[in-house]
C-alpha cells in the first residue's frame, strides 16, 4: 500500500514517514501543496495524508483540485486548526477522514489502515483465506493458527492482494503500490517476493495468471 | 445624566414665560394708557358739553340743568358730576351730588384745571375745572367730575382678560414644545432601538432613513460594528493560527516521546504534562470563543448552507464509522450567529453523538416560533442518566472515560450556545433511545426576497 504524505514540517513528516514504514507501508513525501498535487495526480496512491496548513498551496486548494479531477483516492486530513468550520471545509471538499494535531501516532495509523480497508470495500480487518490469516491492524500472518514471519516487502505485497482480493493485479500495478516513488522498480523482483509467499504461506493461495499478473481468490 | 427632552422643554417653558411676561406687561400697559386716554376724553367732552350749556344758557339754574341732561347727572352719586359757579356767587350743581359740592382748585382766572382728588362720599374722581368769561362779561366757573371707580373696573377687567389670554396661549404653547420636543427626537429613539436589536441588522443601520443631523452618528455606529466584527475575526484568526503555531511542535513532541516510551524509557510524567497542555490550549480556545461571541453584531448563518456542510461532512464520517447519519431541516432556516460558532456547535454534538451512537445519529432543525430555530440532534446510543445531565455541560467533565475525548464537546457546545442568547436541553430520545440534544437558537428575520 502506497501513501503520498503532504506535510511541510520536516520533523513530523518523518516521524509520521518511519511509524507507517515500520507497519508495512510505503511512503511518499511532499512538502509543499504544489508536490502534493502533482504527485497525487501522476502517482497511484492508496491514500493521501494531507497536511492543511501548507507552503506553496494550501491543503484545500490541492484537496478541491485533486477531487475535481477526479481523482476518488482515499484522504486523510491532517489539520491543526481546532475549528469545527475548518474541518467541515474538508470534509466538505472531499476530505474522507481527519486527524487534529497533536495527535498520537496510533491513532492515525489506525485510520489510515481503516480507510484503505474501507476503500478496498472489506469491512473485517482481518483477511481469511482457507488456513491463510492476515491480519491488517497488526500485518500478522499466521498460517493454521501458526504466526508466520514475513518481510516488510512480502507484507507490502501480500497486503496489497489481499486488499485487492478477486482482482488480478499486474506485476506493474503491484510494483507501483509497493515501491516508492523514484524508488528501483523492477517488477520482476515481485516474483521473487511471490515465490517466498508461497514458500511460506503455501502455494495455493497466489495464483498466476500468466503474462498477465496475480490474484487471490474468493477471500472472505 | 441629561435629558435632552428636560432640556428641550425646559428651555422652552423659560423662553415662552419670558416672552408672555414681556408681551403681557407691554400690551397691559398699552392698553391701560389706551383706557386711560380714552376716560379722559370722555371727561373732556364732559367739560366741553358744561361748557356749551353755560355759554348758551346764561345764569339760570333749570336751563343748565336741562341742557346737560345726561340721565348719568341725575341719579344720586353715580359718579358723573358737574358744577357751575358764577363770579356773582350763583351755584349751579347736577342732582347727582346732592348736597355735596366739587371743591375749586386754588386758581382764579384763565387755564383748564384737571386733577385728581376726593370726590363726594371720598370717591377718588378726575376733574377738570375752567374760568369761563361769556360775551356779557359775566366770570363763570365750570367744573366736571367723574369718578375713577369705572376706571379701575375697566383696567382690571383688561388685566383679567389679558391673562386669561395669556394662559391660554402658555398652555397651547407648552404642549406644542413637547410636541415639537417629540417629532425633533423620533429619529434618537428609533436609533436607540436599532442599536438594542443590532444583531438584526446584517448590514448595518440605515444611514439614509436618519435626518441629515443623525445621519454622522449612525455612520460612525455602524463603522463601530464594522470594526467590532473585524476585531472578532482577526482574534479568531489570530488564535487559530497560535494553535497551529503550538500544535505541530506539540505532536513532534509526543510521537518522540510514544517512541522513547515504546523502547522503555520513563517518559510518562513528560507525556502526562504535555497532556495537561494540549488539553489547557483546546480549553483556552474555546473559552477564547465563547468569550469572542458576546459582541457579535449583525451576524447571520443561513441554515441551508450551514447544516448542508455539516450534513456532507457527518455523512462522509459516519461512514468511517459504518453508522447512519440522517439530517431533514426546513429551508431558509436562519439564526443569529456567527457561522463559524454554529458550525462549531453542531461540530461539537455531532461529533459525540457519532461517537456514542450504536448505528445511527438523526438531526432535525425547523422553525419553532418566530424567535426561535429548533434544532434536535439525537443517537441511539447509551445516552446519559437524568441526574448526570447538568454535569455532562461542565467544562471538562468526562462522565465516561471508555471512549477517547477531552469531554469538552458539549461544554464548548453549550457556553456557546448560551453566549448567543440560546437553550440546550439534553433528554431521552423518545424514537432512537440514545441522547437527545435540543437546541432553541436565536432565529434572524427571514430574508426578504429581493
Amino acid at each position: 500500500m502506497r501513501i503520498l504524505l503532504a506535510e511541510d514540517e520536516p520533523v513530523l513528516a518523518g516521524q509520521i514517514r518511519d511509524t507507517l514504514k515500520s507497519e508495512g507501508l510505503t511512503v511518499d513525501i511532499a512538502s509543499d501543496g504544489a508536490e502534493a498535487q502533482y504527485l497525487g495526480e501522476t502517482e497511484p496512491y492508496d491514500l493521501i495524508i494531507l497536511d492543511i496548513g501548507m507552503p506553496i498551496r494550501d491543503g484545500l486548494t490541492v484537496l478541491r483540485n485533486l477531487r475535481t479531477g477526479g481523482n476518488d483516492v482515499p484522504i486523510l486530513m491532517l489539520t491543526a486548526r481546532n475549528d469545527w468550520t475548518d474541518r467541515v471545509d474538508g470534509l466538505d471538499a472531499g476530505a474522507d477522514d481527519y486527524v487534529t494535531k497533536p495527535f498520537h501516532m496510533a491513532e492515525l495509523s489506525a485510520r489510515v489502515r481503516a480507510m484503505i480497508r474501507r476503500k478496498a470495500g472489506k469491512s473485517n480487518p482481518v483477511f481469511t483465506k482457507d488456513e491463510v490469516s492476515f491480519d491488517s491492524r497488526t500485518n500478522q500472518v499466521m498460517v493454521n493458527g501458526v504466526p508466520a514471519s514475513l518481510t516488510a516487502q512480502e507484507i507490502a505485497v501480500l497486503s496489497y492482494l489481499f486488499h485487492n482480493a478477486g482482482r488480478l493485479v499486474s506485476r506493474t500495478e503491484l510494483s507501483e503500490h509497493i515501491y516508492q516513488y523514484e524508488g528501483d522498480r523492477d517488477s520482476n523482483t515481485i516474483a521473487v517476493f511471490v515465490n517466498r509467499l508461497r514458500k511460506k504461506l503455501g502455494n495455493d493461495l497466489i495464483e498466476t495468471v500468466r503474462g498477465r499478473g496475480y490474484v487471490i481468490k474468493a477471500a472472505a | 445624566m441629561t435629558s435632552l427632552r428636560a432640556r428641550a422643554v425646559s428651555g422652552g417653558i423659560l423662553w415662552a414665560v419670558v416672552i408672555i411676561v414681556l408681551g403681557l406687561a407691554g400690551i397691559s400697559s398699552y392698553m391701560t394708557a389706551q383706557t386711560q386716554a380714552r376716560f379722559t376724553d370722555l371727561v373732556q367732552a364732559r367739560h366741553s358739553q358744561a361748557v356749551v350749556a353755560v355759554s348758551n344758557n346764561g345764569a339760570s339754574a333749570v336751563n343748565l340743568v336741562r341742557a346737560i341732561g345726561d340721565p348719568v347727572y341725575q341719579r344720586p352719586f353715580s359718579g358723573q358730576y358737574w358744577q357751575v359757579e358764577g363770579s356773582e356767587g350763583q351755584l349751579y350743581r347736577s342732582p347727582s351730588l346732592v348736597d355735596a359740592s366739587l371743591p375749586r382748585p386754588n386758581t382764579t382766572q384763565g387755564g383748564r384745571v384737571a386733577r385728581e382728588y376726593r370726590g363726594p362720599n371720598g370717591d377718588p374722581v378726575f376733574g377738570i375745572a375752567e374760568w369761563l368769561t361769556l360775551p356779557d362779561g359775566s366770570l363763570w366757573h365750570i367744573q366736571v367730575a367723574s369718578s375713577l371707580r369705572s376706571l379701575e373696573a375697566d383696567t382690571q377687567e383688561l388685566r383679567q382678560t389679558l391673562l386669561t389670554a395669556f394662559a391660554i396661549i402658555a398652555f397651547v404653547g407648552v404642549l406644542g414644545a413637547l410636541a415639537q420636543v417629540a417629532v425633533v427626537l423620533q429619529p434618537l429613539n428609533t436609533l436607540r432601538k436599532e442599536v438594542s436589536t443590532r444583531w438584526e441588522h446584517e448590514n448595518g443601520l440605515s444611514v439614509d432613513s436618519y435626518p441629515i443631523e443623525v445621519a454622522p452618528l449612525v455612520t460612525d455606529i455602524n463603522s463601530l460594528m464594522d470594526r467590532n466584527r473585524e476585531i472578532m475575526s482577526r482574534s479568531r484568526r489570530q488564535a487559530a493560527d497560535l494553535a497551529h503555531a503550538i500544535k505541530t511542535p506539540s505532536a513532534i513532541m509526543r510521537n518522540e516521546l510514544d517512541t522513547l516510551r515504546s523502547k522503555g524509557v520513563a517518559v510518562q510524567d513528560s507525556i502526562d504534562a504535555l497532556d495537561r497542555l494540549d488539553a489547557q490550549l483546546k480549553r483556552s480556545f474555546a473559552r477564547m470563543r465563547a468569550d469572542g461571541t458576546d459582541g457579535a453584531v449583525g451576524v447571520v448563518t443561513e441554515l441551508d448552507t450551514a447544516l448542508g456542510r455539516m450534513k456532507r461532512a457527518f455523512e462522509a464520517l459516519s461512514r468511517n464509522s459504518d453508522k447512519t447519519f440522517s439530517a431533514t431541516f426546513d429551508e431558509g432556516l436562519r439564526v443569529r450567529m456567527d457561522q463559524s460558532d454554529f458550525e462549531e456547535v453542531m461540530g461539537n454534538l455531532l461529533d459525540n453523538a457519532l461517537k456514542w451512537a450504536a448505528s445511527q445519529v438523526r438531526l432535525s432543525a425547523s422553525q419553532a416560533d418566530q424567535g426561535t430555530v429548533m434544532i434536535t440532534i439525537s443517537d441511539d446510543g447509551p445516552g446519559i442518566p437524568k441526574e448526570e445531565r447538568s454535569r455532562a455541560m461542565d467544562s471538562g467533565q468526562r462522565l465516561d472515560t471508555s471512549k477517547p475525548g477531552t469531554g469538552l464537546g458539549l461544554a464548548i457546545a453549550s457556553d456557546l450556545v448560551h453566549a448567543y442568547g440560546g437553550k440546550i436541553i439534553l433528554s431521552q430520545d423518545e424514537d432512537l433511545g440514545g441522547l437527545a440534544v435540543q437546541l432553541s437558537l436565536p432565529a434572524a428575520a427571514a430574508q426578504r426576497p429581493d
